[in-house]
């Protein structure tokens, strides 16, 4: 290994360090001037001695001063768009890099080295109350988490700054280190109330605490960064004790088992990190290849400014380096190929170290990575947020060109925002094209001022980048260079009288309990560190001179200003912290109360029911009903239109499109009902007659066991509701009963409901709704009455599934259980009043309804419903991550795959082809990434069998 | 964190007679729209000695100020010599430019200026009253010192969230007489004074 000694000109404590993610450049954190300092170096001159040596090529590439305090702790995201940075100052910012045209430096800094990159502090982060310890993304980017002294661990919400996800609450002490665990299903924080804790992120809830290796520990380490294994399967801890030795102590994600350490630094381990990659044994050419175990890397670095870098699959470390730093190791970060090692000290250095790939294996690629992981953890990762897949790896071709068809049919702007340079903020130039040197000349004459009401000069200043679109326009030329000549500079004499004019506020200030913060301060165990700046190049004798005696002026001041801190300090210890608490759930679950219909209804059947009655109409003298929508069908009846030999004749006129015949029946007709392909009346004497379109009698007459109640046609099937509460259906085309005589008795015994509708489906189902909003229909095959809708129903009413309807849905759900449930089918309607119902409870309703809703369309054979109620539930299980049920759902409808006699599996439900149904199906899954292997595993079988 | 950064300051017409107004081109980028103005000042140190001498050339508000990157000039007349010190008429002294925001001062920055005659004959022996009309205005613009105050951006805001972070407690075990015109005369006490208790 290579080790080179660090060339930043930084002389102030680094307590961090963080190489970007795509490598070019490197973050470092640590005690500025008068304030925390964030700085952006370019990491080519640190790889390479001879862009070491190009003047051309910058090792600065941006300074930020902003925190007010030291910063404890920067990190990249990982899509490398952000750096969050934290600090003394109890902040955490999220800085972004903004469109830049020329470099800038820190106005009056006394280091000209001018930022060539700009980077803009986006969003500050303000909840905790104490230093910020240390700062963590979370895999994907989901969750930016922050640890504090105050002895919380805040997660922010990264894709809604600055909303607060949750305060894990529970440590003790000063919290000093955070890890995410790589799938993301867990975080872990290390204290100094000698814990390490996990929490769960599915809860936000502890997952275990674990004291015992920590229990000799002091808290005397100023970080304690922890870190997880690629693989998952470690976390490694920073500062523990075993037999009174300083360790990093290994803990097994299977059971939290802590058998294992890294044993050998002389004092406390201040900071552990993982290698990016994982490895494997280098092969070496001629040797057969042989199987061996996947290991990972890891670096240790400790308090006794040694560094060790260790492989989990070697008992001892791979390299000790002795002495790298004269100070305290703090934080340690690798490059993403994983051979290098950027290492920074309380010394204000960095080290750069540099492997080979002989010395630390080869490196796993992402896939092989991916397949680890997926073996460890099953297909299924723990989170159920589908951005969070946004950056899966997608798999297969096939799942990459339905990902990019989708990615095109979406609005492009969404496309957008995936590569990380397109997020490039743009620049908004409010210049009107004038360049910037123009407008100087002129500025004086042509800003605007006014005069206020009491007199007072008012000038608007002239907008010259707007910063919302996180541009910074052509401000360029300003910087720091001065064109202007320097007459007499070395003679002017500083006064100290006039120096402490430049920090003191004129006392016509009205003076808030602010603290003054000043040039030249810095806390006093920095002393050594400061007054040893010495800058080579840039400044003039006299000038540094008299900088430093500013310095030592305001050091003797110091004290003074640092009492008056630290009142303000508690001043605001007194706030109450703004946590996000969880509002309790209070509300409890809706309470729906069936009517059992107890309201006694004038009804006929007042005696209890003993024996069943259904109402039976009236005999009228002659009516006409309209059979049939498609052509304007009348059915006509008049009784009795003549007495023929002592018996009294009915009629039956048929009528469409001028077309008609006409029947005669030896008894009075109480109900006539018919269909495009059948007639039919039932008569008084009990009898049922059955014609054919053209007015063919079918079948010689039924007698039925009560007289009619209800008659209904469709298509070819007639329905026969009795008075004794009776239920048949016939198949008039191949004479056969589908019902035969079958009782209401089921339905409708210990309820007071009648019959308050009936209908026949086009299948030849019958339909029967009761008076108490419940609706069954007969199923011929299990021979049983089953519920298909019921108006009172908790779980229709409580389910959600509107995000999973889509527009074109609409017309697939018109059928007979549309028709049963109507327009009250009130699903989602109190949906939006219990948004306090836990999402659990409501996605197993939703479930629940919509399971249901499938498995009524199947009863009534109403393929269209049940296609479009297919489609939504598969949505449903997509959206909310139900794998099992899907496969299972899938599985059925592929079948099996070849043809074999035992199979029961019939290639069709309500004539649809399960295999167009599942082809209809597949996308839908193929939405999400998640279900990727999924899709890929049934679209790969489809087209199988597509080719057989 | 301050909202207002102040990027850069360029000193106009430099080096200029006596005479001369004063001319900073001031640069300043500002985190979010302000809903005040900010206002500047240009005080010129007239002694060393005493802040008595000290003189505020002028003073203006500048707004409105949105979020984003702004410039102006700042430009106010030259003091005036009768409230100068003769003796320190010629050579260094101080010139300050300060900002405020909601009455507080948030960065002050200073440049050493030198005024010194051009003539030659003048400079050797300079005469006991100065002649301001021979003198010559040096601004020392590449030497800027800037100084930052941390000041509450948010104003009367934060003194209302300290009052809401009393402690409720001894408010709540404070007698009703201690709230005076709420209190119900004695023997009167209505259904809902459970409450105060």
């Amino acid at each position: 290994d290579k080790l080179t000694r660090p060339w930043l000109p930084v002389s102030k404590p680094i307590f961090s360090v963080d190489i970007h993610p795509d490598g070019t450049k490197f973050a470092t954190g640590g005690q500025g001037e008068d304030s925390g300092k964030v700085v952006i170096w370019n990491m080519a001159p640190v790889l390479r001695e001879e862009d070491e040596r190009n003047e051309n090529i910058p090792k600065l590439l941006c300074q930020m001063d902003n925190h007010l305090a030291c910063v404890n702790c920067v990190r990249w995201s990982n899509n490398g768009l952000y750096l969050a940075s934290g600090g003394d100052d109890k902040l955490v910012m999220v800085w972004k890099r903004a469109a830049f045209i020329g470099p800038s430096a820190v106005f009056g800094s006394s280091s000209k080295l001018a930022n060539v990159e700009q980077w803009r502090c986006v969003m500050i982060l303000r909840n905790h109350t104490g230093d910020v310890m240390d700062v963590a993304w979370s895999p994907h980017d989901v969750w930016l988490a922050s640890c504090s002294v105050d002895n919380t661990i805040v997660i922010w919400n990264a894709r809604k700054f600055p909303e607060i996800v949750m305060t894990l609450k529970g440590h003790t002490g000063l919290v000093k280190g955070l890890t995410w665990d790589p799938v993301g299903k867990y975080i872990a924080s290390q204290a100094d109330d000698r814990s390490l804790k996990v929490w769960r992120t599915m809860d936000w809830q502890l997952e275990t605490n674990i004291t015992k290796p920590f229990s000799e520990c002091g808290g005397t380490t100023h970080v304690l960064r922890l870190s997880w294994s690629p693989d998952g399967q470690y976390l490694v801890s920073a500062h523990a004790m075993n037999n009174s030795g300083p360790t990093a102590q290994i803990i097994e994600r299977d059971g939290w088992k802590t058998n294992m350490d890294f044993v050998g630094h002389r004092k406390a381990v201040t900071v552990v990190k993982f290698n990016p990659k994982i490895f494997k044994k280098k092969q070496k050419n001629g040797s057969t290849p042989k199987p061996s175990c996947p290991y990972c890397c890891c670096a240790v670095g400790s308090k006794d400014r040694s560094l060790s870098v260790w492989l989990t699959s070697l008992k001892r470390p791979l390299v000790v380096i002795h002495d790298l730093f004269d100070k305290s190791i703090m934080d340690i970060t690798w490059t993403l190929n994983g051979l290098g090692l950027l290492v920074c000290s309380m010394d204000g250095t960095v080290a750069f170290l540099d492997f080979s790939q002989d010395e630390l294996g080869d490196p796993l690629n992402e896939e092989e990575k991916n397949a680890i992981h997926q073996n460890i953890y099953g297909k299924s990762l723990a989170i159920t947020m589908e951005s969070q897949l946004s950056s899966t790896i997608i798999e297969n071709p096939e799942m990459l060109k339905y990902q990019q068809e989708r990615q095109v049919n979406q609005n492009p702007n969404e496309a957008q925002g995936i590569g990380p340079e397109s997020q490039t903020p743009k620049l908004t130039n409010v210049l009107n094209g004038e360049s910037l040197e123009d407008i100087r000349k002129n500025l004086l004459n042509k800003q605007v001022e006014t005069r206020t009401a009491d007199g007072r000069r008012r000038i608007t200043p002239l907008c010259i980048a707007q910063l919302d679109t996180g541009a910074t326009a052509a401000v360029n030329s300003i910087g720091m260079k001065s064109n202007l000549l320097l007459t007499s500079a070395s003679k002017i004499e500083p006064m100290k009288a006039l120096d402490s004019r430049f920090t003191e506020r004129s006392k016509a200030t009205p003076g808030v309990t602010s603290v003054p913060l000043t040039i030249g301060i810095t806390p006093l165990d920095r002393v050594k560190d400061c007054s040893s700046v010495k800058e080579p190049k840039g400044k003039d004798e006299t000038s540094s001179d008299s900088e430093d005696k500013i310095m030592v002026k305001s050091m003797a001041k110091r004290k003074g200003e640092m009492e008056g801190a630290e009142v303000v300090e508690k001043r605001k210890k007194g706030r109450p912290r703004k946590d996000a608490k969880m509002m309790p759930i209070s509300q409890p679950f809706p309470q729906v109360t069936f009517l059992l219909s107890k309201d006694k209804e004038p009804s006929r059947l007042t005696t209890p029911i003993a024996v069943l009655k259904l109402p039976t109409p009236s005999i009228q003298k002659s009516f006409s009903t309209q059979v049939s929508t498609d052509g304007v069908t009348y059915l006509e009846v008049e009784n009795e239109v003549s007495v023929v030999s002592g018996s009294r004749l009915s009629q039956l006129k048929w009528s469409r499109e001028g077309r008609e015949w006409d029947a005669l029946l030896p008894s009075r007709i109480i109900i006539a009902a018919g269909s495009n392909d059948v007639v039919a009346v039932a008569c008084e004497d009990r009898t049922l007659s059955v014609f054919t379109a053209c007015g063919r009698r079918l079948i010689p007459s039924i007698i039925l066991p009560a007289p009619m109640s209800a008659l209904h046609c469709s298509r070819h099937f007639v329905m026969a509701l009795t008075a004794s509460a009776t239920l048949s259906v016939w198949d008039v085309q191949k004479q056969t009963a589908l019902v035969k005589n079958e009782s209401l008795n089921p339905i409708l015994s210990g309820t007071d409901a009648t019959v308050s509708q009936s209908f026949l489906t086009q299948q030849g189902v019958a339909v029967v709704s009761l008076s108490n909003g419940k609706t069954y229909c007969f199923n011929s095959s299990l021979e049983t009455w089953n519920l298909i809708a019921d108006k009172q129903d908790s779980l229709v009413q409580c389910t959600d599934f509107r995000n999973c309807v889509s527009a074109q849905d609409a017309l697939g759900s018109m059928g007979p259980l549309a028709l049963t449930q109507g327009r009250n089918l009130s699903a989602g309607r109190l949906a939006s009043r219990l948004s306090s119902t836990p999402h659990h409870l409501q996605q197993g309703m939703t479930l629940a309804f919509l399971e249901k809703q499938l498995s009524s369309a199947l009863v009534l054979l109403s393929a269209s419903e049940y296609r479009h109620w297919l489609l939504i539930y598969a949505r449903f299980l997509v959206n909310e991550g139900y794998e099992l049920r899907l496969r299972e759902l899938c599985q059925d409808l592929l079948g099996p795959v070849h043809k074999s006699s035992s199979s029961s599996w019939e290639p069709t439900v309500l004539g649809l082809r399960k295999r167009d149904l599942l082809t209809e199906v597949l996308p839908v899954i193929g939405q999400n990434l998640r279900f990727q292997r999924l899709f890929t595993e049934y679209q790969d079988q489809l087209e199988l069998l597509r080719l057989k | 964190m301050a909202k207002v950064q102040v990027l850069n300051v360029a000193v106009l017409d430099n080096p200029s007679p006596f005479g001369n107004p004063f001319q900073f081109e001031v640069t300043f980028e500002c985190m979010e729209d302000l809903p005040e103005d900010l206002e500047w000042k240009i005080i010129y140190v007239g002694s060393a000695e005493s802040e008595e001498y000290d003189q505020t050339l002028d003073s203006v508000l500048v707004g409105p100020v949105p979020a984003g990157r702004h410039m102006f000039v700042f430009q106010a007349d030259a003091p005036n010599t009768g409230l100068i010190p003769e003796s320190d008429a010629v050579g260094v002294t101080v010139v300050l430019i300060t900002c405020t925001y909601r009455g507080q001062e948030f960065i002050r920055i200073g440049y050493y200026v030198n005024n010194e005659y051009t003539d030659t004959e003048l400079r050797e022996n300079p005469p006991l009253k100065p002649d301001y009309g021979q003198l010559q205005r040096n601004i020392l613009a590449s030497n800027p010192r800037v100084t930052r105050f941390h000041i509450n951006w948010e104003g009367c805001a934060e003194k209302m969230e300290d009052s809401e972070n009393v402690d409720p407690a001894p408010i709540a075990m404070r007698p009703p007489s201690c709230t005076p015109g709420k209190a119900p005369p004695l023997g009167l006490v209505p259904d809902n004074s459970m409450d105060c208790l």
